[in-house]
């Protein structure tokens, strides 16, 4: 009995059981879901989400929220293409040229919210509509087709059997685990999340973290961006779009508090699988794409009911 | 004027006691409001008053003793009855909508109805009847928000007339009015009295309650000291009915040291409210800040600590010239701050008390880049241990009792070795055992060569534990004492303006 409500006072390691389960009651009851292949490529859809999620963590941990996301993906898959030069047979100057740029697109979503005290909710949903009006100018609504090597490789192979994209993944978890428990700028974040007045009175500063917050959720959503264009071949106005809500889902299913202070990177993992898997089944299931939106918001309604519920304070 | 102050009062207050989380705040406290009479409250911060108020409008049920209205008890005066009983308060915090009108906050709860449908028309003349009462020119449909805060004040006060009181409980009204509205306020209080209202005065300004009030009840630690007429009673009298306890043994012996090396001297200095304040400090000294409540010793504090927005004319600390630009810089320079709101200010209350411990120190204990478990380990526990902070250290802070939780806010600077402590009302809520536990600590600090600011609402704790004391008043330093001229009197005197010793005929009081 104690056991149990440790584990329910636990949410990481809940959302964790709870993908355990689906996968175990799918893979025995229907055909091919258990296979190998399959499991594999849910994994490498969950690390697109996985990698956004990361950077949308720290910031909802900081009592934050970052809405773009899906922006930021589509700005890297659209321009990975087109700044690549061709004499780089790498493909490595892009991929930093690129990300440099996510990143900077952090800093300002940054700075909006420090310097000019926008809501971060309104300053990133601005920065959103912004970045999408000009790649319809950039772009001009047509996809793009990636030839970037490095790009290719993140998206394409399999060292060992396992897709790239998921060792990349692996490593960003490693590093996000780091981040908020090892490392002082985690213990920091959190404080800011929890009672910024408090954590601004001990010293943290409430600037110099907030920019680096944001340049940090700019970096991972490029990352994701760049994966996403790997494994699709193909960057288009849009490609971004469904990783804004997907993200903020997996952080709040992993357990993760939407009002900052509390949680950890260990719950948005098995978040961003437990989504993926959900939206497989529903794609088992013969219904028109209406009534599989409406299955997919219901799920989620009722999964955060189970394992993400907000606890009171 | 009809005396009617023999009449039965109609509204009492009998042996009422009330405490907080095991704090008693009113021991057994008796008071009467009789029709006719301006009855004044006096007493030092945290005395009980805006308790007594509570018990008396019906926002708090007394925990002993009884309310009792037309001299009949009430079992469960709940705000709600003793409005309809004819009872209104003006609080200190304004209870204003800021979007509404003028006549919309005046009339807020008690809209004249006809058909169901507010009557706007009736609404208005009611409205206009009190408004020219306390003299409110303004129109009437003006929102709230865009008036200065004295008139939101006057509004506030015609709130209450609006509704017909027979008790009328005044709440430091005048503390935000100028000099002409305070006046037309003690004609309307005149008035009042005249008909026959009963009306209960707060108020710091002895003058005011010289020229208002007849009768006075004084409290001091929750007991009432004085329920006397007012007449034959000067300002001094009044602030001796104030102060006078004995102190016991809660404080710390003095050490009589010799003041160390200049830490702290600020020249012209302006933050918030305070306005050219002169400020020096030396290693080994504690220096008091005293004064009512809100007269800019938050405001100087926060200043040094570069935490709001500050300038000085000349400014030193610790051998760097200049004020911190932020809270980073002002760590750096070795001053910190424990805030007054340990709640919302000094902790991350979800957080464990490890959390909150280290969140200062966390940079300095990283190594490569890391958090050292080990060292933060050792830190915490050794904090603790000679704090002696009750409680395990993975916990949340907000499940640690008011005094455990003051020393974490504390014991989180100890590591980085501060040069000047900025303490803001460190004993607020505080158990009478920590209270001892912090002075000690104090002594410490000082004896150990920092230097020690502390802000105060509790004029003992300056009393007995400082070397100097400057008390301030509407952001000026209003008198700085020192040594033997550090007297509950000489700062209740300076914090109320109340001239001490001098004048004609006042030396031979003292």
């Amino acid at each position: 009995m104690m056991r149990v409500k440790a584990i329910l006072r636990n949410p990481p390691l809940l959302t964790f059981l709870l993908v355990a389960l689906v996968w175990l009651v799918a893979g025995l009851s229907l055909r091919g879901f258990g296979a190998y292949g399959h499991l594999r490529y849910l994994l490498e859809l969950a690390a697109v989400i996985g990698i956004a999620a990361a950077g949308q963590t720290l910031v909802v941990l900081m009592g934050g929220i970052d809405l773009s996301v899906g922006a930021v993906i589509t700005v890297t898959a659209i321009l990975l293409p087109l700044l690549s030069p061709a004499w780089d047979p790498t493909g490595l100057v892009g991929v930093a040229l690129v990300l440099a740029i996510a990143i900077g697109i952090g800093l300002l979503n940054g700075a909006g919210a420090t310097f000019l005290k926008v809501p971060p909710i309104i300053m990133t949903l601005a920065m959103a509509t912004f970045l999408q009006g000009m790649l319809v100018l950039v772009a001009g609504g047509s996809a793009v087709t990636v030839q970037n090597p490095a790009v290719l490789l993140l998206g394409q192979s399999r060292p060992l059997g396992i897709p790239a994209g998921v060792v990349l993944w692996v490593l960003v978890s490693i590093g996000m685990l780091l981040l908020i428990h090892r490392m002082p700028i985690g213990a920091r974040f959190l404080a800011l999340g929890a009672n910024p007045l408090a954590a601004r009175l001990s010293g943290v500063s409430t600037t110099r973290n907030t920019l680096i917050l944001y340049a940090l959720s700019g970096f991972f959503a490029g990352l994701a961006g760049l994966l996403l264009l790997g494994m699709n071949r193909q960057g288009y106005v849009g490609i971004g779009d469904p990783y804004l809500l997907t993200s903020i889902a997996a952080v709040v299913l992993g357990g993760t508090s939407i009002l900052g202070g509390r949680g950890t990177y260990a719950g948005t993992i098995p978040g961003a699988i437990l989504l993926v898997t959900t939206t497989a089944l529903i794609t088992v299931v013969n219904a028109s794409p209406g009534w599989r939106s409406i299955m997919f918001g219901t799920l989620i309604l009722a999964l955060l009911m189970i394992s993400g519920r907000e606890a009171r304070r | 004027m009809i005396d009617m102050t023999d009449a039965g009062p109609l509204l009492e207050a009998r042996r009422v006691f009330k405490g907080f989380f095991g704090n008693p705040v009113l021991k057994g406290v008796d008071i009467a409001l009789r029709p006719g009479r301006v009855h004044a409250v006096l007493g030092e911060n945290g005395a009980g008053k805006s308790t007594l108020i509570n018990l008396l409008s019906g926002a708090l049920a007394p925990d002993e003793g009884l309310i009792a209205i037309d001299g009949r008890p009430v079992s469960r005066l709940s705000p709600a009855t003793a409005r309809a009983a004819g009872i209104a308060v003006v609080q200190q915090e304004l209870s204003l909508a800021g979007e509404l009108s003028i006549a919309e906050n005046i009339g807020l709860g008690a809209y004249p109805r006809r058909f169901g449908l507010i009557d706007y028309g009736a609404l208005a003349r009611g409205v206009r009847e009190v408004c020219d009462l306390v003299g409110l020119t303004e129109p009437l449909d003006m929102p709230v928000a865009d008036l200065a805060l004295g008139r939101r004040q006057m509004v506030e006060i015609a709130k209450a007339l609006f509704r017909k009181p027979r008790v009328l409980i005044l709440d430091e009204p005048t503390s935000s009015l100028s000099a002409h509205e305070a006046g037309v306020l003690g004609r309307v209080i005149a008035t009042l009295r005249d008909r026959g209202v009963a009306i209960l005065y707060i108020s710091h300004r002895l003058n005011e309650v010289q020229a208002l009030c007849s009768h006075v009840t004084v409290l001091k630690d929750g007991g009432v000291t004085a329920d006397r007429s007012l007449a034959g009673i000067d300002g001094e009298g009044l602030v001796r009915l104030m102060v006078g306890r004995e102190t016991g043994e809660l404080f710390p012996p003095r050490r009589q040291g010799q003041a160390g090396r200049m830490r702290l001297d600020v020249e012209g200095f302006s933050a918030g409210l305070v306005r050219h304040a002169r400020l020096v400090g030396r290693a080994g000294e504690i220096v008091g800040l005293g004064g009512l409540v809100g007269q800019g010793q938050e405001d100087l504090l926060l200043g040094l600590y570069g935490a709001i927005p500050a300038k000085a004319d000349r400014a030193e600390i610790d051998g760097r010239s200049g004020l911190p630009a932020n809270v980073a810089a002002a760590n750096a320079a070795g001053m910190v701050y424990v805030p007054a709101d340990r709640k919302h200010e000094g902790l991350v209350l979800p957080h464990s008390m490890a959390s909150n411990i280290l969140l200062p120190s966390l940079g300095r204990l990283a190594r490569g880049g890391l958090r050292d478990r080990r060292a933060e380990a050792g830190l915490v526990a050794d904090l603790a241990r000679q704090l002696m902070i009750k409680g395990d250290v993975a916990r949340p802070v907000q499940a640690l009792s008011g005094g455990n939780q003051q020393k974490v806010a504390l014991a989180k600077w100890l590591p980085l070795d501060p040069g000047v402590l900025l303490l803001n009302d460190p004993t607020r809520g505080v158990d009478i055992e920590t209270k001892r536990e912090i002075y000690l600590m104090l002594r410490r600090f000082a004896a150990e060569g920092r230097l020690v600011i502390l802000a105060s609402s509790d004029t003992p704790e300056l009393v007995n534990l400082c070397d100097r004391v400057l008390v301030l008043r509407e952001g000026q330093v209003a008198a700085e004492l020192s040594g033997p001229s550090i007297t509950e009197a000489a700062i209740v005197g300076a914090a109320m303006g109340v001239e001490q010793g001098t004048g004609p005929g006042r030396r031979a009081v003292q």
